[in-house]
């Protein structure tokens, strides 16, 4: 008995042969695409890397390494002379840190979508200091602030406070829309304020988050403490750029060797820190 | 208080009195030292580094106006010539070159430093840890300052550059990727007989590759912000024109650079954004 | 010969640790369908996943066939899995890949490394893939995703995979437990079948003793890693099931 509402008549049932040309087609069309992709990429790097170096001036592979083999030893002699500018680098990357922390209270405040004051404007005002304090580069920063306030430290100081508004303002706000609403109801529900709500409903829960994002930001910085010496900011960017400026080779790679004992204590105290808050 | 009026019930007898209080020793002794010495550190460095916090407000307000004077108008004709326009087109093919090759190269090396599926953990798990830290640790700008003078001015500097900086932070983002895996399906793999590779390319990635193209992405968006900056130190890229306009104090064209860069990056951003959202959808 | 020969066999999950395996000694033979039953904890798991060594004994001698299954390293362990299918809990399938190429993934021992990347299968394969999946009744999902079916589908997509080996033994650790009871006695079923008609032992690790007791011939009784029976199930009655579970047994 034909039904008018009887299901459609079921599809063919895979073969062999369906199934082994399906996959064969699949894979026609994959290569294809990666092909493709891998003819683009040749193409750019016969148009920007083949042709635009001076292979002539490079010479053959052997001169690469002897070039290269420059920079290897150590010039002992430079390392007293190295203490200070460490200390420095270590130090604008710690009020760098410090700066920007307080730059990111406001920051992170107006980009958290449940705290912001007032949606339409401060929200998005936030969102683009964050976006834009991320997307330049810790050196236009320097250029700015020497510009600006001259060269030295200070400069080196306010350039990664204010490159680092983008990740720990970001990272806070998002740690702040995603708490738990009831101990904020429970602080309001008591009858506290909003600085109360804040120091005793919001905090305690994203304290941790906090911490754990400064303390990385931290240990960037002091890789970014170190090269912004080379625009004028202070620290072993200086000593880096004058090794360079003299041929001083063994010493360059002493100022590498010094930066990464820096960052080497930098993982030393982030990971003892970690240990002990989280 | 008498007893028998204190509406407070009392604890059952035998148990012992137990006072709370907020500071214990030595904990939080040691807390709060840590806390102090850290302040007093800081306070320390401002002296050091001689920053003149009572001069500081003063100096914004002098910024504000060296800025209107010198760096406006910026020179916007400056930037749209072709020239420029040329190095533009560099550094983002510099900035994806650098990428793609670090991408490629921080695969094995992510996947050797992975705890769960290194090959030896004894050996190459760590060595693969200890290269790409390494890799991480050595700024950018530092490799470009290496490459070029190893290499000479140019792109290729450049591009290596950013290869072995983007392979550094794209291998640990991977091992971490390679460790947070279900490790079920790679035993169903392992239980029917295949070799290591075979596990990886079954059992591993189709797991992380949807983490694995954001971690693309974002490996692209910081490469392009690098490359931008770069040929300040002879890399290649519009930072070439940086440099010599800031030698010659041409702050109008400076800041018209300046703001080409900041632009392109935003420009660049907004389609990571855009990619990373069609990434989420297609998980 | 046995199928499979287990003797002593210890395991312990860190040096230091207490050993999970206490010495375990069984055969299995080649009709068999064993069933490994005990309370949590007592080691049924820790011992299917030595048989393979997907685990690690820490004593003790296991022999498939005439090879010493402890004794292998690298690439001989790997051939002589390729002769041992396993049957998972989770059922452990890849899940963004499609069914085909989930079963297909069983052959991988037989594959080459460049073969594999590219996913390029013999046509027998194929046609030894499409049989199972009819057999399990899985046929016109053939291209759906994994993550696409539901629990007992993908347990018999499992169960295909396990058999695309062509193994001389089946290892089978909790099939049912992540599914519902009806559809857990369709499974026990269907590897009972199919186990038979290919002629493949099965060594089986079950926590529902009912499921036990239907489909296996012989049972093995672990508690706190000791073995506390071993012989057909027509010898296990509830004073033993009481001993082993060492508490009432539904």
């Amino acid at each position: 008995m034909s039904n008018a509402l009887a299901s459609p008549a079921p599809a063919p049932k895979p073969t062999v042969d369906s199934v082994i040309q399906s996959r064969r087609q699949n894979r026609y069309a994959k290569g294809t695409f990666f092909a493709l992709l891998l003819i683009m990429v040749v193409w750019s790097i016969k148009i920007t890397v083949i042709e635009d170096t001076d292979w002539e001036r490079i010479g053959s592979l052997g001169k690469v390494f002897e070039a290269a083999n420059r920079f290897i030893g150590v010039d002992i002699s430079l390392f007293p002379s190295l203490i200070g500018p460490t200390i420095e680098t270590l130090m604008i990357a710690c009020l760098g840190t410090l700066l920007g922390v307080m730059l990111c209270i406001p920051a992170a405040w107006f980009g958290a979508l449940n705290i912001t004051p007032y949606k339409p404007i401060t929200y998005p005002l936030a969102r683009l200091t964050m976006t834009l304090s991320r997307s330049i580069h810790e050196i236009v920063w320097a250029l700015f602030f020497v510009a600006a306030v001259g060269l030295g430290p200070l400069a080196g100081v306010l350039a990664l406070a204010v490159r680092s508004i983008g990740f720990i303002a970001k990272m806070s706000a998002e740690a702040i829309e995603d708490i738990d609403p009831g101990p904020v109801d429970a602080i309001r529900a008591t009858g506290g304020n909003d600085f109360q709500v804040v120091l005793y409903g919001i905090l305690p829960q994203v304290l941790p988050q906090v911490l754990s994002v400064v303390i990385f930001e931290w240990e960037i910085n002091i890789r970014r403490s170190a090269i912004l010496g080379m625009v004028g900011a202070g620290g072993l960017g200086l000593v880096f750029f004058r090794q360079m400026n003299t041929f001083n080779y063994h010493g360059v790679t002493s100022v590498i060797v010094a930066i990464l004992m820096l960052i080497l204590l930098g993982e030393l105290v982030s990971y003892f820190w970690r240990k002990a808050v989280i | 208080m008498n007893r028998a009026m204190d509406p407070r019930p009392a604890t059952p007898s035998g148990t012992p009195q137990r006072v709370w209080s907020r500071f214990k020793f030595p904990g939080s002794l040691i807390g709060y030292a840590v806390w102090l010495s850290i302040l007093v550190f800081l306070a320390y460095t401002v002296e050091y580094l001689d920053i003149p916090l009572d001069r500081l407000f003063g100096m914004f307000g002098r910024m504000g106006t060296t800025l209107a004077n010198r760096y406006y108008p910026p020179d916007i004709e400056y930037i749209m010539d072709a020239d420029y326009l040329e190095y533009v087109i560099e550094t983002i093919q510099m900035a994806y070159l650098g990428a793609l090759f670090g991408l490629l190269a921080s695969i094995p090396l992510g996947w050797f430093g992975s705890y769960n599926m290194s090959p030896s953990r004894r050996y190459v798990f760590p060595i693969a840890r200890l290269i790409s830290m390494g890799c991480r640790s050595v700024h950018e700008m530092i490799w470009a300052i290496l490459f070029v003078t190893i290499i000479g001015f140019g792109m290729l500097p450049g591009v290596l550059a950013l290869m072995f900086f983007c392979t550094g932070f794209a291998a640990k983002l991977f091992a971490e990727e390679i460790e947070a895996i279900d490790m079920g399906p790679v035993d169903a793999m392992r239980a029917s007989g295949a070799n290591l590779f075979q596990i990886m390319l079954f059992g591993v990635f189709p797991q992380v590759r949807v983490a694995f193209t954001g971690i693309a992405i974002y490996t692209w968006d910081v490469a392009f912000r690098a490359a931008t900056v770069i040929g300040f130190f002879g890399a290649g890229g519009m930072g070439w024109y940086l440099k010599r306009n800031i030698l010659q104090i041409e702050t109008e064209r400076v800041a018209a650079i300046l703001l080409s860069i900041v632009f392109l990056v935003l420009i660049s951003e907004a389609i990571s954004a855009w990619a990373r959202a069609r990434v989420m959808k297609m998980k | 010969m046995a199928v499979l020969e287990v003797r002593d066999l210890r395991a312990r999950y860190s040096a230091r640790g207490p050993e999970v395996l206490k010495g375990i000694s069984f055969r299995v033979e080649a009709d068999d369908f064993f069933a490994i039953i005990g309370p949590s904890g007592s080691g049924k798991s820790t011992l299917i996943r030595c048989i393979n060594r997907l685990v690690e004994p820490s004593g003790g001698t296991i022999i498939f066939y005439d090879r010493e299954v402890t004794k292998l390293r690298g690439r001989q362990m790997r051939l002589l899995r390729r002769d041992i299918g396993m049957i998972f809990q989770e059922f452990n399938l890849i899940d963004r890949m499609s069914v085909m190429d989930n079963v297909l993934s069983g052959r991988l021992g037989y594959t080459s490394n460049l073969r594999s990347l590219f996913r390029i299968f013999p046509r027998d394969d194929i046609q030894h893939a499409l049989g199972l999946l009819d057999r399990v009744g899985l046929l016109d999902h053939v291209d759906k995703r994994a993550d696409e079916l539901s629990g007992g589908q993908r347990q018999r997509v499992g169960i295909a995979r396990a058999l695309m080996q062509n193994p001389k033994l089946l290892l089978v650790d909790e099939p049912t437990s992540a599914l519902d009871p009806k559809i857990s006695r369709e499974v026990m079923a269907l590897i009972k079948q199919m186990a038979t008609e290919l002629k493949v032992p099965c060594l089986c690790n079950i926590h529902d003793v009912t499921l036990a007791m239907e489909f296996c011939n012989k049972i093995i009784g672990l508690q706190d890693g000791n073995k506390m029976f071993d012989g057909p199930t027509e010898e296990m009655d509830q004073v033993m099931l009481n001993k082993i579970y060492d508490m009432e047994v539904l």
